[in-house]
């Protein structure tokens, strides 16, 4: 019997806003413990949510980035059960009247299959406490608690490990680039949650649903969906009843791992926040907030492809990093060399910004500068080798290349009126060489070629030197 | 008669014609306070009340609450003092912060004396459930009468003539009817008018600031100082503030007033009922159009049972945060969960813990539609039924309450008309955030009882310009238990 | 809906968070016997079941959010004032597993 996996994704990703989800507490992950509180994060009797702006138009923001039905009126309801780290004994969330619905999320597989993800709701939502479990204690830290949060929950569509894989990178790639979060699921600002079940192909009844939480890459995703999968199996082979329960992912064994026995669903009693009047958004609010969004790497793909005439591998590999793909849209304001220009910062940048383990932001040559190095490059005042050179300067000086190039006396010569005698000279100076040309033999003219560049030191364009070379030779 | 005995607006042109000092009022105040045999008090604030009136300086002649002393319901959060809702799960809990009303009153100069007792997180009616056990009615020295709830302790405050003043917060009709039971003037506004940030929340849809003076005059300029929008409470009513004290002397000349027949006739008492048609009578001779109306028996007999599911339900939901963790009292436990449970077993009386569960009941995913969902639907339709009225009249009059205030343990019948309509009309106030305020009308064996006008939402001023009138042709003004009857 | 007997009301106690003694329990199924009977009033109302349940007494919708500007948070001694254990800056608990 073959079984088909079904699976469905939860995630929920942190939002990058400067106050939290319902209160004006600042976010800051770097500051002491409970400093950054204010009296609803505790729930003190009396106090009351202010719903954030910012953090609703980042909403708008990726339900339009996941093509969702965005809801023109806010709702909030509250999920009501009790945990050390939910102050108010419930968390206010969107249960009826999600921002978003219904949208889609088209993965590029491996085999070049295109699959699309139906995902079902986007919604806010607030964060919960922080607790550092100690050995005999739990301490509970505010800061984190309120932080606007926003769930995606897709339908069950994926099927494999590699799908679920591919659709959290889609997720963290807009997310990222709509700048509405960080994205890293190693601090959390990206939680991932699995509920896979098997069912035999060709069924349409749905297995029982094991829920897998607290996965903490987007590797372990894959892994932990790939493990269930044939745990899974084996069991259903067997006879054996699957248990509903929650499970997550231990990285030394690599298996999945029980964490607690799922008996009834839990009843969150949902039911309307009325402290939260519904609050309309227009036609022009919802426009408003999707024209802000900072450019999608969909976007930039699109452009860096048909307008700029990238290869896919290399817009590919701009748009891994946010960072470098924004540097290179400023350096391209400068130059028309895209080509170059990707495999500059594709190249050489990356390789220098690895060595030295520091990011794109921490480089010493701005954008604009090192487009007008690949200018130079582009007409031949400079060779690919002398422009690596005039790099290396570059990144301890302010000054622009030219003159830095002038300066090192690196400034390729293509000035064929200079050029010329000197060809000239040589052609005479090596007569057996322009015979042998004459008789066929190609590799002379590269000869010729290579004395002119020895006797202007290297510094000539060696295009040139080789065109006017071709020239005289065939002159005589 | 002491100036303390006196209307807040009377004894403001004391302060300013200099006859007696904030210091001396204060002092009487205080007096009065320590003195009292009613337990209408939780938290003195002595300490902060002196030092304010340092910082008073002179008579402020257009603010009329300069100097005033004044007492706040315990479930209002005051800026370090004790706040306990009369629960002992908010044993020990001092507030951080000032709720909004309180600040605009400390703004304004008046200076607080005490938190008030009521009934255990304003979940009661009969000033009976508080921590410290019941607060008695000032009218009745042998305590053998409640004063009613949740706001029992400002209610007897008031009409015990220790301040003029108090704040309180009705949810199903915890200002209006211990207004009635006390002799006083209790007001809640429409829904929204005044901010409710800072007042514990108990069904927010449902909850109001009120207060209770003794005149409908001191409740207009209350509501001139405490209305508006407060960005801390966005459901607060950004609509514009009017001033209702100029309003209240504007004529009614052309009011429409209704009276629901089958409220009235579920009110027996015989000295209820006489007292109500003089004043029909009278209204009617002024030229006033008063009308007996019919309104759906049914929707009126479900108001108690919509208010106790809807109640119940939200109540559990909104006092989840008191769990002994980040404050109040704390009782220890093996793990968060015994915390937790322990806290809150202790915390809670019972009372409180069966609300609770009729409450949790009737949101189980399993109930939820025949109970919780069901009790919304018949609010809508009350309050659509009520607002059909409002279509033709401007306000309804009725009896504040059945009666007198009853005895403490009296019975009554859960399922009779008296006891769900007569008893719970005022609810209506609250489910559709009408603007609604009862005055004193008549006594029956020397206790006080009221009438109730309800107006259309955001008709503030007319509900009070009406009241004025009829304060007027009733001839009932400034009742204590110091003054009587006038 | 489900039927009110002592183990529904008992597990409800459970999610609630505390505990309550058999002679509330008592009281307790005697007050729901009186609630449910009240709550069948509701259920007699023409037309209950077809109407749109209320949330707020009237709309309130607006049009306006905050705006993600900070305001000061508390301060440290503020958050901690009432705090029952406290360890270190933070709220402390017994270990929580699960």
């Amino acid at each position: 019997m073959n079984f088909q996996a079904v699976i469905g994704l939860e995630i929920h990703v942190e939002i990058k806003t400067k106050t939290k989800m319902f209160s004006t507490a600042p976010i800051n992950f770097s500051m002491p413990p409970n400093t950054l509180v204010a009296p609803l994060d505790l729930a003190f009797p009396g106090t009351l949510p202010r719903v954030n702006k910012s953090a609703v138009e980042k909403a708008i923001q990726l339900s339009d980035a996941l093509h969702m039905d965005i809801d023109h009126e806010l709702h909030f309801d509250r999920k009501n059960y009790f945990y050390s780290d939910l102050p108010k004994g419930y968390q206010i969330t969107q249960n009826y009247r999600p921002i978003g619905r219904e949208g889609y999320l088209d993965l590029v597989l491996a085999d070049g299959r295109i699959k699309r993800v139906h995902i079902e709701r986007l919604h806010l939502e607030e964060d919960t406490a922080m607790q550092h479990h100690y050995a005999n204690k739990t301490l509970l830290d505010f800061n984190r608690a309120g932080i606007p949060l926003v769930e995606i929950v897709t339908h069950p569509d994926l099927s494999t490990g590699e799908e679920a894989m591919k659709y959290v990178e889609k997720i963290r790639e807009i997310v990222t680039y709509a700048d509405v979060s960080d994205g890293k699921m190693e601090e959390g600002s990206l939680r991932c949650d699995v509920n896979i079940s098997l069912r035999p192909f060709g069924s349409e009844k749905l297995g029982t649903k094991v829920e897998i939480k607290n996965l903490n890459s987007i590797a372990n995703v894959q892994k932990a969906i790939e493990y269930e999968t044939i745990r899974q199996q084996k069991m259903l082979l067997k006879g054996e009843a699957i248990i509903q329960e929650t499970r997550r992912f231990d990285e030394t064994k690599k298996a999945t791992v029980r964490m607690r026995v799922k008996t009834d669903a839990v009843d969150y009693k949902y039911f309307p926040e009325a402290n939260i009047p519904p609050i309309k958004l227009s036609e022009q609010f919802v426009n408003n907030a999707i024209a802000k969004r900072p450019e999608l790497a969909e976007q930039k793909r699109e452009r860096y492809t048909k307008k700029y005439n990238l290869r896919d591998y290399d817009a590919d590999i701009l748009l891994i990093n946010r960072q470098n793909a924004a540097y290179f849209d400023d350096a391209a304001q400068y130059t028309q060399a895209y080509q170059t220009l990707a495999n500059w910062v594709n190249g050489e940048v990356s390789a220098y910004l690895n060595k030295r383990q520091i990011e794109i932001s921490q480089l010493t040559i701005a954008a604009h500068q090192l487009a007008e190095l690949i200018n130079l490059i582009e007409v031949g005042k400079l060779s690919n080798k002398q422009g690596r050179q005039v790099f290396e300067l570059m990144l301890d000086s302010d000054e622009h290349p030219e003159a830095i190039a002038k300066k090192h006396n690196l400034l390729q010569l293509s000035d064929p009126n200079i050029i010329l005698p000197i060809v000239i000279a040589t052609l005479s100076e090596n007569p057996q060489s322009v015979e042998d040309y004459k008789a066929g033999k190609d590799r002379a003219l590269g000869f010729i070629v290579g004395q002119v560049m020895k006797k202007m030191r290297g510094q000539a364009n060696p295009s040139l030197v080789n065109q006017i070379v071709t020239e005289e030779i065939n002159k005589l | 008669m002491h100036i303390l005995d006196l209307t807040i607006s009377e004894i403001h042109r004391a302060l300013v014609n200099k006859e007696i000092t904030p210091r001396e009022l204060v002092d009487e105040a205080f007096r009065r306070l320590e003195s009292d045999a009613n337990n209408l008090f939780e938290t003195s604030m002595k300490e902060q009340t002196y030092k304010r009136l340092a910082t008073l300086g002179e008579p402020e002649k257009d603010n009329v609450f300069w100097g005033i002393p004044f007492m706040i319901k315990d479930n209002f959060s005051t800026k370090g003092v004790l706040t306990t809702a009369s629960s002992d799960i908010l044993n020990g809990y001092i507030p951080v912060f000032d709720a909004t009303v309180v600040k605009k009153l400390y703004q304004a100069k008046a200076l607080p004396i005490a938190k008030a007792t009521m009934d255990e997180l304003a979940m009661g009616g009969s000033g009976v459930t508080g921590h410290k056990g019941p607060t008695f009615n000032p009218y009745d020295i042998k305590h053998e009468h409640i004063i009613g709830g949740s706001s029992s302790g400002s209610a007897a405050a008031v009409a015990a003539g220790i301040v003029p003043f108090a704040l309180g917060s009705d949810t199903g009709d915890s200002v209006r009817k211990p207004a009635s039971h006390g002799g006083l003037v209790g007001f809640k506004a429409t829904w929204g008018r005044i901010s409710r940030y800072g007042l514990f929340p108990f069904v927010p849809s449902l909850d109001h600031v009120g207060y209770f003076t003794r005149s409908v005059e001191d409740a207009a300029h209350a509501l001139n100082l405490l209305s508006g929008y407060d960005k801390m409470d966005t459901t607060s009513s950004i609509k514009p503030v009017e001033n209702y004290v100029k309003k209240i002397h504007d004529g009614i000349e052309n009011a429409r007033i209704a009276v629901l027949n089958q409220v009235y006739s579920s009110i027996t008492d015989a000295a209820v009922r006489h007292a109500f048609d003089h004043l029909v009578e009278n209204v009617k001779a002024k030229g006033i159009i008063v009308d007996f109306v019919d309104i759906d028996e049914a929707l009126m007999r479900a108001i108690y049972p919509t208010y106790i599911v809807l109640s119940c339900a939200e109540a559990t939901s909104n006092n989840a945060n008191l769990d002994g963790i980040r404050f109040g009292q704390r009782k220890d436990g093996e793990t968060y969960q015994d915390i937790m449970t322990n806290s809150r077993t202790a915390g809670f009386s019972p009372l409180i813990k069966r609300r609770f569960l009729i409450g949790s009941f009737a949101l189980m995913r399993e109930n939820q539609f025949e109970l919780y969902q069901r009790a919304q639907k018949a609010r809508r339709l009350i309050v659509d039924a009520v607002n059909k009225i409002f279509d033709n009249y401007d306000a309804i009059l009725l009896p504040a309450a059945p009666s007198v205030a009853p005895k403490f343990n009296a019975d009554s019948d859960a399922l009779s008309d008296e006891y769900l309509i007569a008893d719970n009309h005022l609810a209506i106030g609250n489910f559709g955030g009408f603007p609604s305020l009862t005055l004193p009308l008549g006594f029956k064996d020397n206790l006080p009882f009221g009438v109730n006008v309800t107006g259309r939402p955001y008709a503030d001023a007319d509900v009070l310009a009406i009241a004025y009138q009829l304060e007027n042709i009733i001839g009932y003004r400034n009742l204590s238990t110091r003054r009587m009857k006038q | 809906m489900k039927q009110v007997d002592i183990n529904v009301l008992k597990d409800a106690t459970t999610r609630l968070m505390f505990t309550m003694s058999e002679e509330q329990y008592i009281k307790l199924e005697k007050e729901f016997s009186i609630i449910i009977a009240q709550m069948n009033l509701i259920k007699d109302i023409a037309g209950v079941d077809e109407a749109e349940p209320m949330i707020f007494p009237f709309d309130i919708s607006v049009d306006t959010l905050r705006e993600d500007e900070i305001e000061d948070p508390l301060a440290l001694e503020e958050v901690l004032k009432n705090a029952p254990e406290v360890d270190g800056n933070e709220f402390k608990l017994p270990k929580v597993v699960g």
